[in-house]
């Protein structure tokens, strides 16, 4: 059976295509303004590589923040059940995912590739990507570098505010008492850790903890979350496609 | 899913119940406004007046109350506050209801309510009864019925009615008439497939207290006899039990997300739901003893401890088959929040899957929920 799953993020759109359960192939392009036209383009992009036709395709199931607005999918699934899916064929033995986007933290604990319980952090942009964003810009240092700045630090700073704006000014001061952009961004750092793995410990997880999200390409995060929850974290080869992958193999699993 | 006619009629009764307050207070009947599960109506009616719930489910009025209030406590208090105080200086309407009573008659539960019916009391006559913090111990039931015989002796000097043992007895009949009526009406939800949704259930207890009591049990008979009528549904939902804060009328956001999403929602455990009618009042006792013992078992979370609301919900889910609980809370409401960690420890030892979610009035957290709920029935089904 042939499926596609389409994830619909705010800031890339990606589409997988399944080929019964291995073969895969998968596409990622800009969402831009459209998620409509992006996730047709995406589609049509993984259906030239395969040299399958649209009419062949079982069913699409899309997934990702525009997840309702793609009209022409069969279904739509949440996150959460994508990445895990996705997360669990590329990585089986997984147990809890920790999954740190742009706009939100989600921890999910899993059994067999199934969900079991999870969280998401509230409206609130601490322990999310935009805080290190703003952060990273408040100390005027790149945020794809502001993880391995702070693995050269030895005396972190205490970053103390849980709230974005707050810290972005408790950053401006601590500069202005003479700390070192190491020993802030360890700081930084440190305390998105903290949050997340307060998140992660109530969900119980322990071993087998994977790490996607765009943030899990950053090391010093890694490492920081890492000592926090005194376990290693895996982070998968390709982060960006578990949504896309997960929700083609679920529409697979569906439709057997 | 069946379409009812009766929650459409409830609905437009709401001007004629106006008027009818309007036409009973120029012929010298009193009408109280209350806010809370503590408060028995059966003193209320035994006195002879009327009453209506100001518990504001809106978020227009808000911030018209934030000119008054802190900006972090709950959105039902702030909302409440907002329709009942509006000065006029935005075209936000105040709350009809507000015009139309003679008396609040508050309780001391959680801290935002007692302060801001101190405040209230600057608008309007406002009494205020208290209520033990320990239910169990031996000397609150006691204190408890001070107060409700103090609280009755005002509802005596407001109406110039006394209160008689035989009223107090017939009133006590007629709402454990209601309650009888509810359970039968929830006693249908026990079905799978419920035959019918839980956010209709919801807007029918939203309103029991704007209703006058013959009313609403009409309106309950007739639902009833409704859903005995319908063609029963097909297909399995995800059977949900939502526990927590109130949902005033105006507030099933979530409730309306849930089902919406494939959800069912058989039961609540809420003060809009099960807490309200679940426990009858006894008709052999002495009335007032009768009263005090039935009101102090309400499980609010202002109480300590409170293991009793644990006990319900594993006793709820249990009862209604749930798949799964919705732990549903306001902003800035502490104890409820707080309250979460003990349900969820208890859920999980009982192997029922929980989603917690927790709001305020406002549309701005809408697709976040979606995303939870469609993530949790996902792993129900
Ligand atoms: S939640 Fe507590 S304070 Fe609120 S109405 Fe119910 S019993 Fe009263
Ligand atoms: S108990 Fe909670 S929801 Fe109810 S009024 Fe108090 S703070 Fe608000």
């Amino acid at each position: 059976m042939i499926t596609i799953g389409i994830d619909a993020g705010s800031a890339t759109t990606k589409a997988v295509l399944v080929n019964g359960e291995s073969n895969i192939i998968k596409s990622i392009r800009p969402t831009a303004f459209d998620f409509v036209s992006a996730a047709d383009d995406a589609c049509e992009d993984v259906l030239e590589m395969s040299g399958i036709d649209r009419k062949d395709v079982k069913h699409i199931y899309s997934t990702g923040y525009g997840r309702n607005s793609i009209k022409f999918a069969d279904k739509s699934i949440s996150e959460i059940t994508a990445h895990t899916k996705g997360v669990h064929h590329l990585y089986p033995e997984v147990r809890g995912i920790i999954d740190i986007g742009g706009q939100d933290c989600k921890v999910i604990s899993v059994t067999d590739g199934r969900v079991m319980d999870f969280i998401m952090n509230d409206k609130c942009a601490a322990g999310t990507g935009k805080f290190l964003e703003y952060t990273a810009r408040a100390l005027e240092v790149p945020i794809d570098r502001l993880g391995d700045v702070a693995l050269s630090s030895e005396n972190p700073a205490e970053i103390t505010s849980m709230c974005t704006v707050f810290a972005e000014s408790e950053v401006i001061s601590l500069r202005a008492k003479g700390f070192s952009k190491e020993d802030i961004a360890a700081g930084l750092v440190r305390s998105i850790a903290r949050r997340v793995a307060v998140m992660a410990r109530q969900m119980g997880l322990q071993e087998n903890v994977a790490f996607v999200g765009g943030v899990a390409k950053n090391t010093g995060i890694k490492a920081a979350l890492e000592k926090e929850l005194g376990i290693s974290l895996y982070v998968l080869p390709e982060p960006q496609i578990t949504g896309a992958l997960g929700a083609a193999l679920y529409a697979q699993e569906k439709h057997q | 899913m069946h379409s009812f006619k009766t929650p459409d009629k409830i609905k437009n009764s709401y001007s004629s119940r106006i008027c009818q307050i309007a036409d009973e207070r120029k012929k010298g009947k009193k009408v109280v406004g209350t806010f809370c599960l503590f408060v028995p109506d059966e003193i209320i009616f035994a006195a002879g007046a009327d009453r209506v719930i100001l518990c504001g489910g809106k978020n227009e009025t808000i911030p018209i109350a934030e000119q008054y209030l802190p900006r972090n406590i709950c959105p039902l208090v702030k909302s409440s506050f907002g329709s009942l105080v509006n000065d006029g200086s935005s075209d936000v309407k105040s709350c009809s209801h507000f015009s139309m009573v003679d008396m609040v008659i508050a309780e001391n539960t959680c801290d935002s309510k007692k302060k801001m019916y101190e405040l209230l009391g600057n608008y309007i006559p406002t009494y205020v009864i208290d209520l033990p913090q320990r239910p169990d111990s031996p000397e609150a039931l006691k204190y408890f019925l001070s107060e409700l015989e103090k609280f009755k002796s005002a509802m005596e000097e407001l109406t110039g009615n006394r209160v008689t043992k035989d009223r107090l007895r017939e009133e006590i009949k007629s709402s454990n008439e209601t309650r009888k009526l509810l359970h039968s009406l929830y006693d249908m939800r026990k079905k799978d497939p419920a035959p019918i949704n839980g956010t209709e259930i919801l807007k029918l207890l939203q309103r029991q207290y704007f209703l006058s009591p013959g009313e609403f049990k009409e309106h309950i008979r007739n639902l009833i006899k409704e859903v005995e009528e319908s063609e029963p549904e097909e297909n399995h939902r995800p059977r949900i039990l939502i526990s927590g804060c109130p949902m005033s009328g105006g507030n099933s956001k979530v409730p309306e997300i849930i089902e919406d999403r494939g959800g069912m929602i058989v039961a609540e455990e809420s003060c809009t739901g099960t807490r309200s009618f679940w426990d009858p009042v006894d008709e052999d006792k002495e009335p007032m003893l009768a009263l005090a013992e039935r009101y102090i078992k309400i499980p609010c979370s202002c109480m300590s401890p409170n293991d009793r609301r644990v006990d319900n919900n594993l006793e709820l889910a249990e009862e209604f088959d749930v798949d799964g609980v919705v732990y549903y809370t306001l902003q800035f409401c502490h104890g409820y929040n707080i309250e979460k960690h003990k349900v969820q420890q208890a859920l999980k030892k009982a192997g029922i899957p929980m989603l917690f979610i927790e709001t305020d009035y406002s549309g701005s957290d809408v697709e976040q929920i979606k995303l939870r709920v469609d993530a949790f029935m996902e792993m129900l089904s």
